[in-house]
C-alpha cells in the first residue's frame, strides 16, 4: 500500500471517528441542555442565597420567615399559594418578585400587618431606579425564594389584640406582668429575630461584657444624648416600644422597628413585654 | 446489432458529459484523471493535467505546484504552520456560527452564552471547540516560530516572511485577548482589566490607548462591543491578508527552507538531489492535507468530548467586586511577571517594545549566514534562554507568586476560590453532611456513619483542609492556637450553606478571624 492509499484509508476511518463521536454526542444533547439549565438554576440560587441574606434578611428574616409589624414572609404558604390571586397579578410569581424588588413598594398593601419602613414601605433595589442590585441579581433573588415554594410552611399572622389597645401615653398605669407571658408574646411578634438573633437592633441579652436590656433601661434615660421623655426603666421599655424613633441606641437606624405596636398590644400585654424585658439584665 | 451499437454510442455519449462536467468542476481533471489520482498512479493526459489545476482554479492558484521533498520532512517543520492555519480556519467556521446566538451589550452577552449551553444543540461543543481552537492557535503560532528560529529559515530571502509572521504573533494574541471578553463573565472582564491596565503604563499615550480600547474609563457598553467588533470584523481582516501574504511568500518565492544539512557544506550531490526532489501538490500534499485536516477535527472533537474539554464560564461580570488571584490571559502572564520585577514604564513599555523589536529586527540582527544549529552555538544559545526566562517569568506572573495574602485567606481562597470551582465545590452534594467541624483537631476518619458508601470525598476535604493548616502552623505563618471550623447548615431545599472560617490569636491579643460562606446547591454540576 502506497503512501497516499494509506493516507486516504487512515483519513476515511477517522472522518468516521469523528461522524461517531459526534452523533453520540448529539445523542445527548437534549440531556446535556436540560442538566446545564438546571445547573443555571441551581447557581442562581446559589447566588440568591447571598443576595438574599445581603440585601433581604434584614427585614424579611434569614429564612423568609418575615417580621411582624414590618415584613411580610415570604417562605410562607399564603405567599406561594395566595397571594397572586389576592393582588390580581397575571404574570408568573418569579415576576412578581422580580417587579416588587426593582421597584419596591411606595405604600404597604398591607399597612395593618405589615408597614414596612414607612415612605416607601419597601425601598427600590433595582439599579435602573437608584437601588444597588442589577437586573440578573434580582432574577437569582427571586430564584432563591421561590426554591421556598415546595417547603414553606403557613406562617401564622399574630392575633389582634383581645381589648382595647395600649396607646402611646407612657405615664400609663399598667397591670402587673407576667415575664412568662411576656416571652412567649415577644417570640410570636418576632422581637427576636432582630433583638436576639440577629443584631438588626440594639442586644437584649448580655454579652461581651455589655449588659442586657434591663439594665439598660435604667442608664439608657440617664445618657446626655436621650431624647426621650421617659424618667424610669419602665417607661423607657413603654416608650421603646411604642415609639421607637423619639430615641435610636447609636450604632443602630431609626425607622427600622415597626411603630405600630401602640395600636396592637393591650395593657397586659405591654406590662407582660416590660415584666420580661426587666428581667434580662 | 444496431441496438447495441446504440447503447455503446449512448454509453459513451455520458461518459462524455460526465467527463465534461467533471472537468468543469475539478477545473481540469478528467474522470479518468481522478480515478488515476486515488489510485496514486501517475497522470494520464499530456501535458500533465494536474499543473493545470493551479492556473484554472482560484483556490489552487495560491497553492504551490510543489514542494521539494527535503522540506516535507515531518522532524523538519512538525506541520506547525499548517496546523496553525487549520485552527485559524476552525475559529473562522466556529466564530461564524457563535456569532448568530451572541449580543454585544453587558445585559445580554453573558446571557446569551448561558442561552448557548442550555437551548443550542451542539452550543456548548461549539464553544469549547471555539476555546480549545484559539489556545492551540496561540501555542502553535509560537511554536511555528520557535521552529523557524532553530531551523534558521527567517534568513536572507525569508525575512519579509519572518517579519510578516511577526505581525501575525501579534494578531493571533489580540484575536484570543479580543474574544476573552466577550462571555461578559467575571475572568473576562478582570483579564481584560488588567490587560488594557498594561496599556496605561505606555508614556504619554497611555491613558488615550486605554480610553480608546475600552471606550470609557472602565469597559462597560462601549468597552465590550469595541472589542467584539475587534474580534469578529477587524482583526479577522488583518489576520486573512497577512497570513495571505506570509503563505505567498512561502509559497511563490521561496518556499519551505530545506534542513540545513541538506543544503550546507559539503553535501553529497545524491542527497541534494533528493532533496531537491518534487513531490507534487496533486495528488500527495493534497492527500496528505486533507489526511492532517481530518486529524485535526478528529483531535478537537476528542478534546472537548472524551477528553472533557470545557470553555471556563465564570459568574456575570460585576465591575465593583475584583475576584481574588485575577490574572491576565496565560500568554500575557510573563507580562505581568516583568511588572513585578520593576518599574511600570520600563517593565510594561520599554523592555516588551524592546522584545518586539529584536524580533521584528532577528535577521538583520543575526548576520550568521549559517543555519545549522551547530554553526550558531550563541543564537540557539540565546533562543533557549529566552525560553527559559519565558518560561520563569510567566510563572512569576501568577497571582499565587509574590503577591502577599493573609495566610487564613490564602487557605481558604484554596479550598473554595470565589471564581471557578475548589476541593469544596467539587464535593459531592450529598456528602456534605450537616454539623459544624473542627478541623485541625481530630483525624478525618468514618465521618458519616449513616451514608452507606461513607464520604471518602468530604474526608479528603478535610484531610485536605487540616494539612493547610497544620502546615501553616509549623511554618510559623499562623499561631499554634488557630482553630479552623466549617460549619454545614441546611439552607433550603437542595441548598447548603457552608462557612468556612479560621480563628487566631492575634498579636495584640484580640482573636482575629477569616471567614467566606459559600452556598451549594445539588444540582449545580461540576465544572
Amino acid at each position: 500500500m502506497n503512501r497516499i492509499n494509506l493516507q486516504i484509508l487512515l483519513g476515511t476511518i477517522m472522518v468516521l471517528a469523528t461522524s461517531v463521536v459526534v452523533l453520540f454526542y448529539g445523542l445527548n444533547e437534549e440531556k446535556r441542555m436540560a442538566e446545564a439549565e438546571e445547573a443555571q438554576r441551581g447557581r442562581a440560587i446559589e447566588q440568591g442565597a447571598a443576595l438574599f441574606e445581603a440585601q433581604c434578611s434584614r427585614c424579611h428574616g434569614t429564612q423568609g420567615t418575615g417580621i411582624p409589624g414590618l415584613c411580610p414572609p415570604l417562605n410562607d404558604r399564603y405567599f406561594f399559594d395566595q397571594r397572586m390571586k389576592d393582588v390580581g397579578w397575571s404574570g408568573t410569581l418569579e415576576d412578581y418578585i422580580v417587579a416588587t424588588v426593582s421597584s419596591g413598594r411606595l405604600a404597604s398593601t398591607r399597612p395593618q400587618l405589615y408597614p414596612g419602613q414607612g415612605t416607601p414601605a419597601m425601598p427600590a433595589f433595582s439599579d435602573h431606579f437608584g437601588g444597588p442590585l442589577r437586573e440578573d441579581q434580582i432574577r437569582t433573588i427571586a430564584a432563591f425564594i421561590t426554591n421556598w415554594s415546595e417547603t414553606a410552611i403557613a406562617i401564622e399572622v399574630p392575633p389582634t389584640p383581645s381589648g382595647p389597645v395600649v396607646g402611646t401615653d407612657i405615664t400609663k398605669e399598667l397591670p402587673e406582668g407576667d415575664p412568662a407571658a411576656g416571652e412567649a408574646l415577644a417570640i410570636t411578634l418576632g422581637c427576636v429575630a432582630c433583638h436576639i438573633a440577629a443584631p438588626t437592633g440594639p442586644a437584649w441579652l448580655a454579652k461581651d461584657g455589655e449588659p442586657g436590656v434591663g439594665s439598660h433601661a435604667a442608664t439608657r434615660i440617664t445618657q446626655p444624648d436621650y431624647t426621650g421623655k421617659a424618667t424610669t426603666p419602665e417607661q423607657y421599655l413603654f416608650e421603646s416600644i411604642v415609639n421607637p424613633n423619639i430615641f435610636v441606641v447609636s450604632g443602630f437606624a431609626s425607622g427600622v422597628m415597626p411603630q405600630t405596636y401602640a395600636n396592637s398590644l393591650t395593657d397586659q400585654d405591654m406590662a407582660n413585654l416590660i415584666a420580661y424585658l426587666l428581667t434580662l439584665k | 446489432m444496431l441496438k447495441s451499437l446504440n447503447l455503446q454510442d449512448m454509453r459513451q455519449k455520458a461518459y462524455q458529459a460526465l467527463d465534461q462536467r467533471a472537468r468543469a468542476i475539478t477545473a481540469g481533471l478528467g474522470l479518468n484523471e481522478l480515478r488515476a489520482l486515488m489510485r496514486g498512479e501517475p497522470p494520464t493526459e499530456k501535458p500533465n493535467p494536474r499543473y493545470k489545476v493551479h492556473t484554472t482554479s482560484f483556490l489552487f492558484h495560491i497553492r504551490p505546484r510543489y514542494y521539494e521533498a527535503g522540506s516535507t520532512i515531518l522532524t523538519h517543520t512538525f506541520r506547525l504552520g499548517f496546523f496553525t492555519s487549520f485552527f485559524f480556519f476552525v475559529e473562522l467556521f466556529t466564530g461564524l456560527i457563535l456569532m448568530i446566538y451572541y449580543t454585544p451589550s453587558p445585559e445580554k452577552a453573558y446571557e446569551s452564552i448561558l442561552n448557548l449551553l442550555n437551548n443550542v444543540p451542539f452550543g456548548q461543543m461549539l464553544r469549547d471547540i471555539h476555546r480549545l481552537g484559539a489556545e492551540a492557535m496561540v501555542i502553535f503560532t509560537t511554536l511555528h516560530m520557535l521552529r523557524t528560529f532553530l531551523t534558521g529559515s527567517y534568513k536572507k530571502e525569508r525575512s519579509f516572511t519572518w517579519l510578516t509572521g511577526v505581525v501575525l504573533l501579534g494578531i493571533t494574541m489580540f484575536l484570543s485577548f479580543s474574544g476573552y471578553l466577550l462571555p461578559w463573565d467575571q475572568l473576562a472582564y478582570w483579564a481584560v482589566t488588567v490587560g488594557t491596565s498594561m496599556a496605561e503604563a505606555a508614556p504619554l499615550f497611555g491613558n488615550e490607548i486605554n480610553l480608546l480600547l475600552r471606550g470609557a474609563p472602565d469597559i462597560a457598553a462601549n468597552g465590550l462591543l469595541r472589542f467584539y467588533l475587534l474580534h469578529v470584523v477587524l482583526l479577522p481582516l488583518a489576520a486573512i491578508l497577512v497570513i495571505s501574504i506570509h503563505y505567498y511568500k512561502v509559497s511563490r518565492e521561496h518556499g519551505i527552507s530545506l534542513p540545513a544539512y541538506m543544503e550546507e557544506g559539503n553535501v553529497p550531490p545524491e542527497v541534494k538531489k533528493a532533496a531537491r526532489q518534487r513531490i507534487d501538490f496533486i495528488p500527495d500534499l493534497l492527500t496528505t492535507e486533507v489526511f492532517l485536516v481530518s486529524l485535526g477535527i478528529l483531535l478537537l472533537v476528542l478534546g472537548v468530548t472524551v477528553f472533557n474539554y470545557h470553555a471556563p464560564l465564570e459568574s456575570v461580570a460585576n465591575p465593583q467586586v475584583t475576584p481574588l488571584d485575577t490574572k491576565a490571559p496565560w500568554y500575557f502572564w510573563w507580562l505581568q511577571g516583568m511588572l513585578k520585577l520593576g518599574d511600570k514604564i520600563l517593565m510594561g513599555v520599554i523592555l516588551p517594545t524592546i522584545v518586539v523589536l529584536v524580533l521584528v529586527g532577528l535577521p538583520y540582527i543575526d548576520r550568521n549566514p549559517h543555519r545549522s544549529l551547530y554553526k550558531r552555538p550563541i543564537a540557539v544559545a540565546l533562543g533557549v534562554l529566552s525560553v527559559l526566562i519565558l518560561v520563569m517569568l510567566s510563572y512569576m506572573g501568577l497571582p499565587q507568586y509574590g503577591i502577599e495574602m493573609e495566610p487564613a485567606q490564602r487557605i481558604i481562597q484554596d479550598m473554595s476560590p470565589q471564581e471557578g470551582a475548589g476541593p469544596l465545590q467539587r464535593l459531592p452534594f450529598e456528602e456534605l453532611q450537616l454539623g459544624s467541624y473542627q478541623v485541625n483537631v481530630n483525624e478525618p476518619i468514618n465521618m458519616c456513619p449513616n451514608l452507606d458508601f461513607g464520604c471518602p470525598a468530604f474526608e479528603a476535604f478535610f484531610r485536605l483542609y487540616s494539612d493547610r493548616v497544620n502546615q501553616a502552623i509549623r511554618k510559623g505563618d499562623l499561631p499554634a492556637e488557630t482553630q479552623a471550623v466549617v460549619v454545614i447548615e441546611d439552607w433550603q431545599k437542595d441548598l447548603r450553606k457552608i462557612t468556612l472560617r479560621i480563628v487566631w490569636p492575634g498579636e495584640d491579643g484580640k482573636s482575629k478571624s477569616y471567614e467566606r460562606i459559600v452556598y451549594l446547591h445539588a444540582n449545580r454540576g461540576m465544572e
